[in-house]
């Protein structure tokens, strides 16, 4: 199982190719291989969400997922996730919001986030809520990063509010 | 004293907004770099390995299989250490086991390699023979006759005993029309920060440490690691990268800091260390277990006259801080309502299980979990309801408790009264009871617990003091520079507000510098509620010496008097609101003269007070922040699960700063509390964890989350920042004892042992759990 | 392709992944991805029988109105399964495969009497066969597949019209949870009378099982308060529950016996 694999994929829009151990995750390679640390180790297990990148448009945990299995795909991180204007919109929430304390499991909400609005805008209190189920935060009791995600999700984006209490 | 009165009605004040978090938008981004993203060049991996025995002779360690790997730089045991010294708040363990493990967690040897791979390969090839010993898996076992010692200079196994008494308890229960009395079990929970520890040493060619650490109190771990080293602390110099959360989890040294330094000493590298999950469940501190026999009485008209408490901790293999929780655990008993006759008395016993550290709120989750069960009851056993018998008991403003606390400030009163109204607690109290018999199997309860806790620093060490300087430029660009850490409570957005509401400037014009010992002012630590009220004071302190020099200054130029001149929205400003000089071109006129010194130092030491004596009387907090929690919870008695539906919550928080950031802590920490009443249970099992992942160690989940109605109650105290006192740990301490008050009132039925999982609720409805009992042993 | 025999099969890798790394499993020399193997997709139905490809995702079936509409007990089922990022990896071929006694779909197919296809090329010739779910799943971790066999698919004959199901899954959330106990429960009222009763429960032996002797009591004869109560004795005769750190096997049974009846109760609309 020491063998390597060659893959070649796109990731946060950019070509890459890559030779990879047939073991690898997908985690391993986005933060030793490849420098990308927004995404987190938190569990290694998919129990926390921490890890959470977009696959092909699909949220999923890269600690479960074999960096080879990224061979011909679409790979989206929260490095790219913000560089979008909806990627924006939400960090803009989240900020706002108060839904970072200590942050760890932030990025993986964003990315978590980002799919959950784009695959049900305007999502209501229960969808939302629902659809983070799988990142666990620690610090905030959720109930900023639900508040953050429906500002984000509300289907008007005129209104910013996020500049309020900023002087 | 502050004089925060002057400033309350300014229309532009910061205070009591939303102000965003300045480091959110980079940790949204995914751009802030916590220790496990740092990768320092060189830098070689440390991995540990642990015991696979609770209670074991070390005969012989074998490593030369791991030497041998390729990649591998260096493989150490107790042997390679001999001057290492024994650590943690007991000092009573070694980093590395020489000769004896005492629990599964034990350090043995210790690898450092050039690919986490490799360290893991090496651990795998290491031989340890052990001989087993019996295992002492419970508190009773450890104090059994003839049981073995796991310390030679502890004969008895007790590693710690607490014994605190006022007034005189045979006269209180003489006194007593009501007596109750309950045993109590709380149990084993860890922090789940989750960002695993970590910790990177790396020493210079002159033998100096430099170590980017996670620790919530970088100032007395120098001391600690220079001890342990036997070298000058001035020597070693403490970076803390961004936290993965904290909560009292990094507040003592644990074997893997030594050890990294071992083996960057010893490969001349520098070493990254950092945990896997099942290793960050099996080697951090848990929260402290306790069997609590609590006694309590009171007159036919509702007057507290009693309590009687012994408790018993299972200290684990080690003392950590998780022992001492008796400090805080006999405030609660003695001094959250008035009772004049008391006695507590608590014993740590060493066992082969894991050990406990400090854990947002430290005891006092566990003993308020007792105290207010007693409350309801004594409150039905004289006829009253359980509102009306805590007001008559609070404390109120000004009392000084017979164990020494002066409640300077005290909103007690209100938070009961605010938390009751706003539920509507009595007329559902009353609703849910006339439902016990209905045929639904799904019940509804309501319950109520107030707490105490420190909210102005707490006296633990010699002094609780924090250092600020601050430094502003030619443009009116200030740097603050405090030795209080950030571990994601918000506490340099809080600070840099107290500043810019000081000097009238706007929140992009601070840079907050907080993580560097080489650079930031002295400090005790993020712990005990404390960073606000000290660090916040020493905060003004500092802006106030800056304000007090510009405005001398453009009083010189202007003729005013220094009373008459202001700093608002940029501007030096006359009494009138007259914007006398653009702030930033004012002091680079005064930078370019001779005269700027624009460099402010300012300390903060918590104001002088009874210190606490050997009897534990004393007056350990400069403030005291109070709180009342009512949780709803809906019951099914035919699964035993238990859903929190709503708390309500009043918490006396002295005045509110950041409104973003409060509400953010109180929201945290009532989750944090409904996983410790419902679904965390860290299983130990004849000293082994039997849950290590978050599988099935179920932290709370967002579908989970109850409705959350909160009120602020601001006493504006005197001593606090702006009036405000400490909230960190306070919204987690009473949610536990609430939810046993509100299953009592959906079912009649009172459960005194946490966890309320689902099959323990369920035993407990139908006759088939053996409830706590007391062994004192 | 199926001819090399010694191989790993990976699909979502949600539950690979996780035990190779904690050492409990080692791949086998070939890693196979099958990701990209069309034949494997898909969800239709023909002729009363749908065709779920082992590729498809929970999401997918989610998202499926097929499932939802008629296969409704397994969407329910889906419904609670693990987390969106989980749910959006992994398969249902892979939760067949990994046969575990508390898995989520397993226990509706059971009750909805699903079959595998089961896929072999043993001699350049493709040869497919197709087992019921109840003979598939051997005991915990284990199947009947043959190492040189790829699970194609799952077939799920549709229920009569007027079927109606209830999966129950037993934790404080709704997702993210292992099973302590699961019922599958479904029948039609045919007048009085129930018809084509099923029951199937996860986590309370080797295996997810049916429990016929349940069904027996039901099927044929007129819902009401007794009948239920005799269905759910004779259940309770049928399940073997083990205590692990989730849960103790009274809490077990006694979690059956309380949530099959009011499971019962919801599906007969007493």
């Amino acid at each position: 199982m020491s063998a390597n694999c060659d893959i070649a994929f796109t990731l946060n829009g950019v070509k890459r190719e890559l030779s990879v151990p047939a073991g690898m995750s997908a985690l391993a390679m986005l933060r030793e291989r490849l420098g990308l640390t927004g995404t987190k180790y938190g569990c290694g297990e998919g129990e926390c969400g921490a890890c959470t990148i977009l696959v092909d448009g699909m949220s999923v945990n890269s600690c479960l997922l074999f960096a080879a299995d990224c061979d011909g795909r679409d790979v989206v991180t929260i490095e790219g996730v913000v560089q979008s204007e909806a990627g924006e919109r939400l960090r803009s929430a989240f900020v706002a919001s108060g839904a970072v304390q200590c942050g760890f499991c932030t990025p993986g909400l964003m990315v978590q986030a980002s799919h959950l609005i784009e695959q049900h805008p305007g999502a209501d209190e229960a969808a939302i809520r629902r659809g983070i189920e799988g990142n666990l935060c620690r610090c905030t009791g959720y109930r900023k990063i639900v508040d953050a995600i429906a500002s984000a999700a509300k289907p008007d984006p005129g209104q910013t509010p996020f500049s309020e209490g900023q002087p | 004293m502050n004089e925060p009165a002057k400033t309350w009605s300014v229309p532009d004040s910061l205070i009591g907004k939303r102000i965003p978090k300045m480091d959110a938008p980079d940790k949204a981004s995914g751009r802030t770099r916590y220790i496990q993203d740092l990768e320092i060049p060189g830098a070689l991996h440390g991995k540990i390995l642990r015991s696979t025995r609770v209670h074991a002779r070390i005969l012989s360690i074998d490593t030369s299989a791991a030497k041998a790997l390729a990649g591998v730089h260096a493989v150490i045991t107790a042997a390679d250490v001999p001057w290492q010294r024994p650590i943690g708040v007991g000092r009573d363990h070694l980093p590395l086991k020489a000769d004896r493990v005492l629990s599964l967690r034990d350090e043995i040897a210790a690898v450092a390699a050039d690919s986490e791979a490799i360290a893991e390969a090496a651990l795998k090839l290491i031989r340890v023979v052990y001989e087993p010993l019996p295992v002492l898996a419970t508190t009773i076992a450890a104090s059994a006759p003839g049981a073995p010692r796991l310390h030679p200079d502890r004969p008895d196994n007790v590693a710690m005993t607490f014994d605190y008494a006022q007034g005189d308890l045979a006269q209180g229960e003489a006194e007593s029309d009501v007596v109750v009395e309950d045993v109590f079990r709380l149990h084993y929970v860890t922090h789940c920060c989750m960002g695993v520890s970590g910790v990177i040493a790396e020493f210079d060619p002159s033998g100096n440490l430099l170590l980017y650490s996670n620790t919530q109190v970088p100032f007395l771990h120098k001391r600690e690691f220079a001890e342990l080293l036997g070298i000058d602390p001035g020597r070693i110099r403490i970076i803390q990268p961004p936290i993965g959360g904290g909560f009292g989890s990094k507040l003592d040294i644990y074997p893997f800091e030594p050890i990294a330094i071992f083996l960057a000493g010893i490969t001349k590298r520098p070493v990254k260390l950092v945990f896997t999950r099942e290793e960050e469940f099996i080697a951090s501190p848990t929260r402290q277990p306790v069997l609590l026999k609590l006694r309590s009485g009171c007159r036919k008209d509702g007057t507290l006259t009693f309590r009687d408490v012994e408790t018993v901790h299972d200290n684990g293999a080690y003392t950590s801080w998780g022992a001492t929780t008796p400090f805080v655990m006999m405030q609660t008993i003695s001094s959250l309502y008035r009772v004049p006759h008391c006695k507590y008395r608590t014993v740590a016993v060493y066992t082969n299980n894991p050990y406990a550290g400090s854990f947002r709120g430290y005891g006092n989750l566990q003993a308020t979990f007792a105290v207010e069960a007693h409350m309801d009851k004594l409150a039905e056993a004289v006829g009253m309801d359980g509102l009306a018998f805590r007001l008559k008991n609070a404390q109120h403003p000004g009392e000084v408790t017979p164990q020494g606390m002066h409640f300077k400030s005290c909103g007690l009163k209100e938070c009961l009264t605010t938390a009751a109204q706003r539920s509507d607690f009595l007329r559902k109290q009353a609703e849910n009871r006339s439902r016990w018999n209905d045929p639904d199997p799904v019940k509804r309860g309501i319950g109520m617990a107030s707490m105490l806790h420190v909210g102005g620093g707490a006296k633990i060490y010699p002094s609780d003091g924090c250092g600020t300087i601050l430094k502003i430029d030619d443009f009116a660009h200030v740097t603050l520079i405090t030795g209080a850490s950030e571990i994601g409570q918000g506490s340099e957005t809080v600070l840099a507000q107290l500043v810019c509401e000081e000097l009238g400037l706007p929140m992009t014009a601070v840079t907050v510098v907080n993580n560097d010992t080489d650079i930031t002012p002295w400090d005790v630590g993020v712990h005990a509620s404390r960073t606000t009220f000290i660090a916040g004071n020493s905060a003004i302190g500092a802006a106030r010496k800056a304000k007090r020099k510009i405005l001398e200054a453009a009083a010189a130029k202007t003729g005013n008097r220094i009373d008459e001149l202001g700093l608002a929205g940029g501007f030096i400003t006359a009494s009138s609101g007259e914007k006398l000089f653009e702030l930033a071109k004012f002091l680079r006129s005064l930078h370019f003269s001779d005269k700027a010194d624009l460099v402010m130092t300012s300390f903060y030491y918590e104001p002088p007070s009874r210190h606490q004596d050997k009897q534990f009387k004393g007056d350990v907090s400069a403030a005291y922040a109070w709180a009342t929690q009512v949780c709803e919870i809906e019951l099914d008695t035919e699964t035993g699960i238990v859903r929190l539906l709503k708390v309500t919550g009043a918490h006396d928080v002295g005045r509110v700063l950041n409104r973003l950031g409060i509400e953010g802590q109180i929201e945290g920490g009532i989750v944090m509390g409904q996983g410790y009443a419902l679904t965390e249970d860290l299983r130990v099992e004849a000293g082994v964890i039997r849950n290590p992942n978050f599988r099935d160690y179920k932290l709370v989940t967002a579908p989970e989350i109850p409705e959350m109605d909160i009120s602020f109650i601001e006493t504006m105290d005197g001593e606090g920042p702006q009036g405000a006192k400490g909230v960190g740990e306070a919204p987690a301490i009473c949610i536990a004892a609430a939810v046993a008050n509100a299953i009592h009132n959906a079912t009649g039925t009172r459960i005194t042992a946490l966890p309320f999982a689902p099959e323990n609720v369920y035993r407990a409805l139908h006759g088939a759990s053996e409830p706590p009992v007391w062994n004192a042993a | 392709m199926l001819r090399a025999g010694d191989v790993t099969v990976l699909a979502g890798g949600t539950d690979l992944m996780p035990q190779t790394q904690a050492g409990r499993l080692r791949f086998r020399p070939v890693l196979m991805n099958v990701r990209r193997v069309p034949e494997l997709k898909g969800i239709a139905e023909d002729n009363g029988v749908v065709r779920i490809g082992a590729l498809v995702t929970i999401t997918e079936l989610l998202d499926s109105a097929l499932v939802r509409e008629r296969l409704n007990l397994l969407w329910q089922a889906c419904d609670h399964f693990a987390s969106d990022q989980i749910r959006n990896a992994a398969t249902i071929g892979g939760n067949l495969c990994n046969a575990s006694p508390a898995g989520d779909t397993l226990v509706p197919l059971l009750a909805l009497e699903a079959r595998v296809v089961l896929a072999a090329k043993p001699n350049g010739t493709l040869q497919i066969r197709r087992v019921p779910l109840a003979q598939f799943l051997l005991g915990p971790g284990r199947s009947c597949r043959g190492l040189t066999e790829l699970l194609a698919a799952v077939e799920v004959p549709l229920p009569g019209a007027g079927f109606v199901g209830e999966f129950y899954k037993h934790g404080t959330r709704p997702g993210l949870d292992i099973s302590t106990i699961s019922i599958a429960a479904g029948a039609r009222r045919d007048g009085a009378v129930l018809r084509d009763v099923r029951i199937a429960f996860g986590a309370v032996a080797p295996t997810v099982i049916r429990a016929p002797r349940a069904e027996a009591a039901l099927e044929g004869h007129r819902a009401d308060a007794a009948t239920l109560e005799a269905a759910v004795q004779a259940a309770l005769a049928e399940i073997h529950p083990i205590s692990d750190v989730r849960a103790s096997d009274w809490y077990r049974r006694e979690l059956i016996h309380n949530m099959l009846k009011r499971v019962l109760t919801h599906v007969c609309k007493l």
